[in-house]
């Protein structure tokens, strides 16, 4: 089978992790090659690393610059792992896609991944764990959980995180989220680690104030780190998620730097998650993805979820695109029926996807 | 008066009947006033009548088949040769179709009822690929069976096939029943057969009887039966054909251009286009999708095309009708037209479709449509001047003519009115045009259509759409010009505001549209307006798969208008920062977080911007349960004061709305059919305007929203069924999971099908494909050209739609086992021809075993009667998933045994398997201290014993020890320990396993490439090449099996030497006795007969030797009798065996012609 064509390295992760669930070989071409120092990253080889410690039988290969990759993937077989995480990257860079294989392989997921823990663009622990697993339990993963052994601050980390995914899934459950959920109640995890834990109740504290004024329950419970399960750096931060009917959230997460005033990064969290919830329908941008690829590889049946229209921006037509691309199907928008919104429902027929690779009793 | 009274008969005395009434209340008490007399029986009948209700049930499973217009159910008809299954299908064609097929090649389509079709097709007996192939699509199976002979080969082994490929719905038929000649027998045989064909089958299956054939047809009483019984049949999904597309090819064309065969020579790849019905699961539309031919291979769809169904049933064409009356009646025109409901099919409803017979005389073959002209010695059909009827008569007639039809009315003009005058044709088109078009304008109010048209699809031949086909640019070409050129629309805004929704619906019209001549108008009007200054607006849905837009374009076109619109001045103002800003750093950074989903974190404004944007949370008060404690910022200020108190307030607050809110969604559960959205929309001053409309619209149009909001709820899925379907709730409404499951799969697809049926039909067939029951045509390139050439139409030709993970090779663990009746067991390592999915392949498993799940030890052979596993390299299929296993399908090299090697189902799909073989490497001790020993010839190098120190030994008396460290001089000697003192004969043996490696063989089975389709050979067997080079089976001497031969050891006495003796302490001194030096009696003693004694000895021989002289004698004559009884019996039995030679020959020069007239022919009379 002749591999499929992409350009750049943007959605490197997501059209790796799509490849590998239908199965079907990609290459990626022009990898930062305009760059000064063109080619792979370093997390980008340590994410192929860890790709080909999960499946079984795939192939990689890079070229010499770095700037293209061949990938035909193998079988997903899980198991029992622990990954280094390079200081560039924060383990959310690679706890995040593997969300996407975990539930379709062969044995289950644990991963121990070591490295910082948090960062400014990439998943939090707290993000992952109240942001993502939710919604893959709408899926039917019900029995997936990340703890944290130690956390790490940029930049120089220390910190380690579990990976446990027990379900193992033929298919994904067909999804049908047609109205808005109403949120019902504002949970958050403000941490800190190796700095005073007074930065955490300040942080929440900045939280609250804005929050106050919604009426909503708002519940901030602080998580302080200390001793050598802290890390090696200083740092704190604070997640915010709004807990929806039917177990639909959304989130927010900033994390401080060195002479940021603590309150500030509470207000921001806050003012984030508004502006989150009212830029989304049923789900937040981050997770918008994952609900996509799940619904996509169900059952070939059709699939309905609400967005709204400011989560249709330049990621999610890429990610559209990518789809489309690897798997040929096409997602239909189409408006709600209501005239006093503007939302519209993704329809999607999955591609009737099973997981192959268990085994039969 | 007479006194002779009047005798009336007495009345019958009402006889004391024992009534079922009176029996329950034999002793007293009503029987029934105790409801259970007999509990024990009781609870035995509800366990059995439980037991059956749970043996009807089968997993639930969703059909993907459509209800509304499925395709024809594939009847296949199996049967050795000569057992009538062309005389079969031929009346049963006659009797649905009214016609009569002289041959029948490929499948046959009738319709036989209102809403279900046939297609027909016969299967070569004497194929087992084909056999494989119809097993995998048949629905149902009529398997013909010779009533003489009973089950044979081919029967069996179809059954087995069919088995293994999710068991079709098989109906046997009995054939030939009219050759018995005694009626006793015939009911025996009957009997026997139908019993023997219920333990193949199920117990009950349905076994049918055609006696004779009268006419070449089967009798019509019976036929009819048949017929019947195959109409109301019902079909379970079946799990294969329940996940793939699939099709049964009854048409096919060459497309490959034929300079480009001249050019390029004969040899050159074709692209060929097959026709069918699909079935299964709805074909992806997007061309590229992979599919299997089996016999040919692997290829991806060029092209697909749905055309106008070949064969619709009534009940179709009927919809078709009712759809056109309803647009009629729509334009105004009252078509008056009564449909009278029939009970029976109309002779004009029942179709035949055959392309690749010849019905009514007409064959459309691979490149040519054939014309039946009659019989070649009957003379010319047809002679000028000699007509046989009235219609040559009538056509010679026209023939003859001597003007057309336009010359003949060349000058007559037509006369509307008597007054008017005649109207002629004009010269000038244009004109005519500009007349039309000063017309349409001038009475504007009833022409054109207010809508688009829909052509009626059906209609158009098959042919006619071809061309049409051939002629068009290919799909992907229109594509590109799709991309480069998008659609758009333009709409006026200065009538409305809020016209987004309405925006995107007249695109959709538009799409529509498109290639309507009218288009250009609305184009060009458009293109005035957009002068005027009104904006371009764009279809998000089309706009996202445009991947020549960047992104970043994508959503700037879309959203470019709508932003001026809303907040003109503001964002204006931002677009010209944008614009400047844009080299700067700081937007590039942006709109590299925008585009990439590496990064995770969507992009936030600034915080003071958000502070600005959040002042007022109102802006999101319909989001929350609860009312929010909106405030405004002097409150918040004040409030800041008192945190504590507030929160607590708002807690309060917050928790009694919560419940309210709760209430309110009860409510709404309750009374559905009241507007059930008004409650949370109460505030909303829409909502209020809409309660003030209710009260305004008539009854009728109250009923109408109610309807609508219904319908709008029902597809709410888990709104109107709570989660899940309340599954966990104990007293929801479904008893059983099975119900459940069922109300599920109900469901969904009620969704699936309410949400195909909002779609266009464009975006229908993207997102959902072709589905099942439309007549498509599949186009594929590169197809080798020997299938055009030995192209056989009594094949079949299936096309199998494959899922994603069979498109990838690897190792398939599968348990298997060798079938019961093959003869042999099988050879690791021998090829096997696999028939796994919809492919046909030749591969090298390897058989192993678990020892206790340690590890996967190599099995020579497959084990006699249970399974093992078999790993092998192939194409994957998804576990679960049953195959059978065939050694050989070449018709010439079967032995007339049972050819299906192995059944076996697959289990795990992998990359890699870790399999391993036992190796012993022997060694012999050669030097034995106490507990060490050295041992010798088991490596031949020092350094292959430093691989293996430390690894566990063993001798065979069963000594433990262990490898220590190489001996330096000779040279791979070694030292060892042992638990004990090990003897210089014991063999020490060390167990270790070596990995195998599963050759990476496939090899698919291109039997339809083949001239001769049932003579394909792969890779050999081991048995056969050692027998055709005569090599013999290689046999380790060790290997076999001899007769222990235990010596009994012999040891020689202690012999000590007399030096040594007399050295020995007393102790230990021999004790000898001295040897005897006088004779014992009986050696002194010696006997002299005499006498009496002498005299009876010497009498006693005389008696005995006369005796034994006797008894020679007899002996002698006892056997000259039994050589002449021999002579005789062997007389006899020559004359006897010479009587049957007799009988034989006279009986098979009369009977035994069918099976031998078969062979040669391969069928009946049919071929010649």
């Amino acid at each position: 089978m002749a591999p499929l064509v992409f350009q750049g390295s943007e959605n490197f992760r997501l059209r790796l992790i799509l490849a590998t669930l239908a199965g079907k070989p990609i290459r990626i071409e022009n990898i930062r090659s305009n760059a000064l120092d063109p080619g792979l990253k370093d997390y980008h080889v340590s994410f192929l690393r860890l790709l080909e410690a999960v499946t079984n039988g795939s192939k990689m290969e890079i070229s010499y610059t770095g700037t293209t990759v061949i990938y035909t993937p193998g079988i997903i077989i899980g198991g029992s792992h622990s990954h280094k995480c390079p200081n560039s990257k924060p383990v959310g860079y690679f706890v995040e896609p593997l969300l996407y294989l975990a539930p379709f392989s062969k044995k289950k997921f644990s991963i121990v991944f070591k490295g910082i823990t948090a960062s400014h663009n990439d998943a939090g622990i707290e993000a992952i764990k109240w942001g993502m697993m939710p919604i893959m339990e709408k899926f039917g993963v019900r029995e997936c959980a990340l703890h944290t052994l130690k956390r790490g601050s940029p930049p120089n980390g220390g910190g380690e995180v579990h990976l446990i995914v027990d379900t193992l899934l033929a298919q994904p459950i067909t999804i049908h989220e047609l109205e808005r959920p109403k949120i019902m109640a504002i949970k958050g995890v403000s941490y800190s680690t190796r700095v005073s834990p007074s930065m955490v109740n300040r942080t929440i504290d900045g939280a609250r104030k804005v929050l106050r004024n919604i009426g909503c329950e708002v519940d901030i419970t602080a998580d302080v780190w200390r001793g050598e399960n802290s890390g090696n750096s200083p740092g704190w931060g604070i997640t915010l998620v709004s807990q929806g009917q039917r177990g639909w959230c959304t989130f927010s997460e900033v994390i401080g730097d060195a002479g940021e005033v603590p309150e500030e990064i509470g207000m921001k969290a806050a003012y984030s998650l508004l502006e989150e919830i009212s830029n989304s329908a049923v789900l937040g941008r981050p997770q918008l993805p994952l609900a996509i690829v799940f619904m996509v590889i169900g059952k070939e049946d059709i699939g309905r979820l609400r967005i709204s229209r400011a989560q249709i921006d330049e990621r999610f037509i890429q990610l559209l695109r990518d789809i489309k691309t690897v798997f040929g199907i096409e997602a239909f928008l189409k408006d709600v029926d209501d005239p006093d919104s503007d939302d519209f429902i993704v329809t999607i027929k999955g591609v009737g996807f099973t997981n192959t690779s268990k085994k039969i009793a | 008066m007479s006194t002779i009274e009047q005798s009336n008969k007495a009345h019958r005395k009402t006889k004391e009947k024992n009534t079922a009434k009176k029996k329950l209340h034999t002793q007293g008490h009503n029987a029934k006033a105790f409801a259970v007399a007999a509990p024990g029986k009781m609870a035995r009948t509800m366990q059995r009548s439980s037991d059956v209700n749970e043996r009807k049930l089968h997993v639930p499973m969703i059909n993907r088949t459509p209800d509304d217009d499925p395709p024809p159910v594939i009847v296949a008809v199996v049967g050795p040769p000569g057992t009538g299954k062309t005389t079969l299908i031929k009346s049963l064609i006659r009797r649905l179709a009214k016609t009569t097929l002289s041959e029948i090649n490929g499948p046959v389509t009738v319709v036989s009822g209102k809403r279900r079709r046939l297609t027909f097709i016969e299967c070569p007996a004497d194929d087992l690929n084909s056999m494989v192939d119809i097993a995998k699509i048949a629905d149902l199976v009529l398997l013909l069976i010779d009533g003489n002979f009973g089950f044979e080969m081919e029967t069996m082994e179809f059954l087995n096939i069919a088995q293994h490929h999710g068991m079709p719905r098989v109906l046997g038929v009995t054939t030939h029943l009219d050759l018995f000649k005694s009626q006793s027998t015939l009911r025996a045989s009957k009997k026997r057969l139908k019993h023997r064909f219920w333990t193949e089958v199920y117990q009950g299956a349905k076994l049918f009887y055609l006696s004779g054939v009268i006419n070449g047809r089967y009798p019509d009483r019976e036929i009819l039966n048949l017929a019947r019984f195959i109409s109301v049949m019902k079909f379970r999904p079946l799990k294969w054909r329940n996940e793939h597309p699939y099709l049964l090819a009854d048409r096919f064309t060459d497309l490959t251009h034929p300079e480009l065969i001249e050019k390029e020579g004969i040899q050159v790849d074709r692209k060929v286009a097959l026709y069918g019905y699909l079935h299964g699961t709805p074909l992806p539309s997007a061309p590229g999708t992979r599919v299997h031919i089996p016999g040919i291979g692997d290829f991806s769809v060029a092209q697909v095309e749905k055309l106008p169904d070949p064969c619709p049933t009534p009940y179709f064409q009927q919809k078709l009708d009712e759809y056109e009356r309803e647009k009629m009646k729509e334009e105004g025109s009252a078509a008056k037209t009564t449909t009278r409901r029939r009970k029976r099919l109309d002779d004009k409803d029942k179709i035949i479709y055959a392309p690749m017979s010849d019905v009514g005389g007409v064959l459309v073959d691979k490149d040519a449509v054939y014309i039946d002209v009659g019989k070649k010695n009957e003379g010319p059909s047809f002679v000028p001047g000699e007509e046989k009827g009235e219609g040559e008569k009538l056509v010679t007639s026209l023939q003859a003519a001597e003007k057309s039809i336009a010359e003949k009315f060349d000058g007559v003009g037509l006369q509307l009115f008597s007054s008017s005058k005649e109207i002629h044709s004009v010269e000038n088109d244009d004109d005519e045009e500009e007349e039309d078009e000063e017309e349409d304008e001038s009475n504007a109010k009833n022409t054109g259509r207010s809508s688009l048209r829909r052509p009626k699809i059906h209609g158009k031949s098959v042919q006619e759409a071809d061309a049409d086909v051939d002629n068009l640019p290919s799909d992907d070409e229109e594509d590109l010009s799709q991309d480069r050129e998008p659609d758009t629309v333009e709409i006026d805004f200065g009538e409305s505001n809020r016209n987004e929704k309405l925006a995107l619906e007249t695109d959709s019209e538009f799409e529509l549209s498109d290639h309507d001549n009218e288009s250009w108008q609305r184009n060009s009007a458009s293109k005035l307006k957009a002068l005027n200054g009104d904006r371009r607006r764009w279809d998000i849905a089309k706009l996202i798969y445009m991947n020549n837009i960047s992104p970043n374009d994508c959503i700037k076109r879309w959203k470019g208008e709508d932003v001026d619109e809303d907040h003109e001045s503001e964002i204006e103002e931002e677009e010209e920062d944008f614009f400047q800003k844009r080299n700067g750093t700081a937007s590039n950074e942006k709109d590299a977080h925008e585009g990439d989903l590496e990064t995770f974190k969507p992009y936030f404004e600034t915080l003071d911007r958000l502070m600005q944007k959040w002042k007022k949370t109102d802006l999101l008060k319909d989001r929350f349960i609860g009312k929010p404690a909106f405030s405004n910022e002097d409150d918040a200020a004040a409030e800041e004061n008192n945190d504590d108190d507030e929160e607590v307030y708002g807690d309060f607050e917050d928790l009694e709305a919560a419940g309210d809110d709760a209430s309110e969604i009860n409510n709404n559960d309750g009374e559905s059919e009241n507007g059930e959205d008004e409650a949370n929309d109460s505030d909303d001053s829409f909502a209020d305007f809409d309660k003030e409309e209710v009260k305004d619209m008539t009854v009728s149009e109250e009923r109408e929203m109610n309807a609508s909001k219904k319908e709008k709820l029902r597809l709410q899925f888990e709104l109107e069924e709570g989660e899940n379907f309340k599954e966990d709730d104990p007293d929801n409404e479904y008893d059983t999971w099975y119900e459940l499951q069922k109300a599920k799969i109900a469901k969904q697809l009620d969704i699936n099908n309410t949400v195909y049926e909002n779609m266009t039909l464009e975006q229908r067939q993207k997102i959902e494909g072709f589905k099942a029951g439309s007549y498509v045509r599949i186009v594929f390139e590169k197809v080798p050209m020997e299938f055009i050439e030995n192209f056989d139409p009594k094949y079949p030709i299936v096309v199998g739609g494959l899922l994603p993970t069979e498109m990838k090779f690897g190792i398939i663990n599968a348990r298997l086992r060798r079938h019961r009746w093959h003869k042999k067991i099988l050879k690791t390592n021998d090829p096997l021809v696999l028939s796994l999915g919809w492919r046909r392949f030749q591969t090298l498993p390897v058989y192993t075993t678990s020892d206790s799940r340690t590890r996967n030890r190599l099995l020579k052979y497959t084990p006699e009667h249970t399974y093992c596993t078999a790993s092998f390299y192939g194409p994957l299929c998804s576990p679960n998933t049953p195959f059978v296993g065939i050694q050989i399908v070449a018709n010439s090299d079967t032995t007339g045994n049972f050819r299906i090697a192995a059944t076996g189902i697959v289990e795990e799909i992998d990359a890699t398997v870790e399999i391993v073989k036992k190796l012993k490497l022997i060694g012999y001790p050669y030097k034995i201290f106490k507990n060490t020993a050295f041992i010798k010839d088991m490596f031949s190098s020092a350094m292959e014993v430093a691989r293996f120190e430390g690894a566990q030994i063993k001798t065979v008396s069963g000594i433990r020890g262990e490898i220590k460290r190489a001996l330096s001089k000779p040279e791979g000697h070694f030292r060892a320990t042992f638990e004990d003192k090990i003897l210089l004969s014991d063999i020490v043996i060390l167990r270790s396993w070596y990995p195998v490696h599963i050759k990476r063989f496939y090899n698919p089975v291109t039997s339809l490439l083949m001239k001769q389709k049932t003579e394909w050979k792969g890779v050999r067997l081991t048995g056969q090449i050692r027998a055709e080079k005569g090599i013999a089976t290689p046999l380790n001497p060790d290997s076999a099996y001899k007769k222990v031969e235990r010596v009994t050891r012999h040891f020689n006495g202690l012999k000590v030497p007399k030096s040594i003796r007399e050295d020995l302490p007393y102790k230990s001194q021999i004790v000898q006795m001295k040897p005897r030096k006088d004779k014992t009696y009986l050696q002194k003693r010696a006997v002299v007969l005499g006498g009496e004694e002498k005299k009876a000895r010497a009498f006693m021989h005389n008696i005995l030797t006369l005796s034994k002289d006797k008894e020679n004698k007899r002996k002698d004559k006892k056997s000259e009798q039994r050589k002449e009884r021999l002579k005789k019996l062997a007389k006899l039995e020559e004359s006897k065996v010479q009587k049957d030679k007799e009988k034989k020959k006279e009986y098979f020069a009369k009977n035994g012609r069918k099976r031998s007239a078969s062979d040669d022919a391969g069928g009946s009379r049919k071929r010649r």
